[in-house]
């Protein structure tokens, strides 16, 4: 589904990628953990098309990628829900559900989609032609989910979902992005907590200052020595 | 009576205003351009109607409004495009650019001299009810102003495109990661303000009869302060700001002291930079602007 080789990115002489490369099967849910700073948003907003690559080689469902615009990207069925969710505040939440599906045309579809992200999240449908920007915190991540999932997204890419979330509202998101696995959608996660992704991934990559330090199966990283020097770049690691 | 004869003219005045507020208030909102050379798309509708002049009113006037908005999408493709990723200051030095490139292109070919155009000079006469005397082109003012709003405000609120708009105003980049097209939304922008402009050409060569080189200049000014008093950013903003300087620039004329009315002007900036000292942000403010705050 997505094949990442080599990728590099700076910021003018500050390098945040140094060469990453990951992949994503159909079907797979897949994190990306590691510090602040590690460079883990970069790589999604890259992904999306948001920021330029120097070098390196994205494929996404077989095809180069890599220089896309990002709406190009939402085309070919990429989407992203970045870190801040970045819901449109000014506009109603139908309006945003509405717009998670501009790159489609199949009306009908769109309507059945629509029922479906709000039995999905019903607290969406009754502040439904509410403005988006008075909904809480917790709302707002389902609603940049939901909108997200109106492109019917091939791969799903999700920067930080859970943070400055309640617990209660951080479980809501994950039952949510279990039960798309259920259906075939193809997860990215970025995540700073830790247990959160690898309870909920299949696979984990660990990123620490621009580069993959470490990866494997969730079940098989958990609380192990090597995870723990990797996750916080140094030999033994430190309980924290 | 005579309060409410200064009520129409100031009503009819700001009308005029908002429209040209309005065009430059919605590429602001979308592309952080403040766009100078709006001036110069009304400038251009002027010499539109010059060119087809003798022609039926209606080709006139319909032919204003295409060819501004042609022109307004040519500039948008040949003069910002290239600089979509610069920064705000960049794109305002350009639109000055464009806008003194084209004024003296039209120096060159047409001369400096105002030149007469009838254009709908028949709106200069006044109709009477109730011992008020509204001339018609007052009265046009206002009411193709409130259709033009009407229009836009279901246009912004029902059409897809329009959303896609306030969306691309709010939050450019998440707007293309959902999938908005960067390009048609910008050009939807200035075609509009292109259509915007040119129904203010229209209503300056009916007032005055004649089209210069210059003819855009003041009122891309007075559009900007008053884009600024509603609130940059926001489009309801600019059409108030455009009602409010219309209202207050009729206010002053009409009751400041004679001696002290030739200096109007004066008067009316003076009274806007208080209230901008009183109020920065203007009348209304983005929602989106307040958070980065």
């Amino acid at each position: 589904m997505l094949k990442v080789d080599n990728l590099q990115v700076s910021y003018g002489n500050i390098a945040a990628l140094r060469g990453i490369s990951i992949d994503v099967a159909a079907g797979e849910i897949v994190a990306v953990i590691g510090p602040n700073g590690a460079g883990k948003s970069t790589l999604l907003l890259t992904l999306a098309g948001v920021v330029k690559a120097q070098r390196g080689e994205i494929r996404f469902d077989g095809r180069p990628i890599l220089g896309l615009a990002p709406e190009k990207l939402a085309a070919m069925r990429m989407s992203l829900v970045p870190e801040g969710r970045h819901i449109f505040g000014s506009l109603t939440v139908a309006e945003n559900i509405a717009l998670g599906a501009t790159t489609r045309r199949d009306r009908a579809e769109i309507a059945a989609d629509t029922e479906r992200a709000l039995q999905m999240f019903p607290i969406l449908r009754d502040r439904y032609r509410g403005r988006a920007g008075k909904l809480s915190g917790g709302e707002q991540q389902m609603l940049a989910i939901a909108r997200a999932l109106m492109s019917r997204p091939k791969l799903l890419l999700l920067d930080e979902p859970s943070l400055g979330l309640a617990p209660l509202v951080v479980k809501q998101v994950y039952d949510a992005i279990f039960e798309l696995k259920q259906h075939g959608l193809t997860v990215l996660i970025v995540e700073q907590s830790v247990n959160r992704a690898l309870t909920a991934a299949d696979r984990t990559y660990v990123m620490n200052s621009g580069a993959i330090a470490m990866s494997g199966r969730s079940a098989d990283l958990h609380g192990t020595a090597a995870f723990d020097a990797a996750y916080f770049g140094m030999a033994g690691g430190v309980a924290l | 009576m005579i309060v409410l004869q200064n009520a129409i003219d100031a009503i009819s005045l700001g009308a005029v205003y908002a429209l040209a507020a309005l065009g430059i208030g919605l590429i602001f909102s979308i592309m952080r351009l403040i766009n100078f050379a709006h001036g110069e798309l009304i400038m251009m509708g002027g010499f539109t109607l010059y060119a087809l002049a003798g022609q039926p009113y209606l080709v006139m006037g319909l032919a204003a409004v295409i060819i501004v908005a042609i022109l307004a999408l040519g500039m948008e493709r040949i003069a910002f495009r290239p600089l979509r990723k610069a920064s705000p200051a960049t794109l305002l030095i350009a639109s000055f650019a464009v806008s003194y490139l084209v004024q003296h292109i039209v120096l060159m070919v047409f001369g400096s001299r105002p030149m007469g155009v009838d254009f709908l000079a028949q709106l200069g006469e006044s109709i009477e009810f109730g011992g008020l005397r509204v001339p018609l082109l007052q009265l046009a003012a206002i009411i193709i102003t409130l259709i033009l709003l009407t229009a836009l405000a279901l246009f912004f609120r029902h059409s897809a495109m329009g959303v896609q708009m306030r969306a691309a105003a709010e939050d450019f980049t998440m707007a293309r990661l959902v999938g908005v097209r960067a390009n048609r939304v910008i050009a939807a922008a200035f075609a509009i303000s292109g259509v915007l402009a040119s129904i203010v050409s229209l209503y300056l060569v009916a007032q005055t009869g004649t089209v210069s080189y210059k003819m855009g200049v003041n009122m891309v000014l007075i559009a900007f302060v008053a884009s600024v008093i509603g609130g940059m950013g926001s489009l309801i903003g600019a059409a108030l700001g455009g009602f409010l300087v219309g209202i207050v620039s009729v206010s002053l004329q009409a009751y400041l002291p004679v001696d002290l009315r030739p200096y109007r002007d004066a008067f009316v900036f003076l009274a806007f930079i208080a209230f901008l000292l009183w109020r920065p942000q203007g009348l209304m403010t983005r929602r989106a602007d307040m958070e980065r705050v």
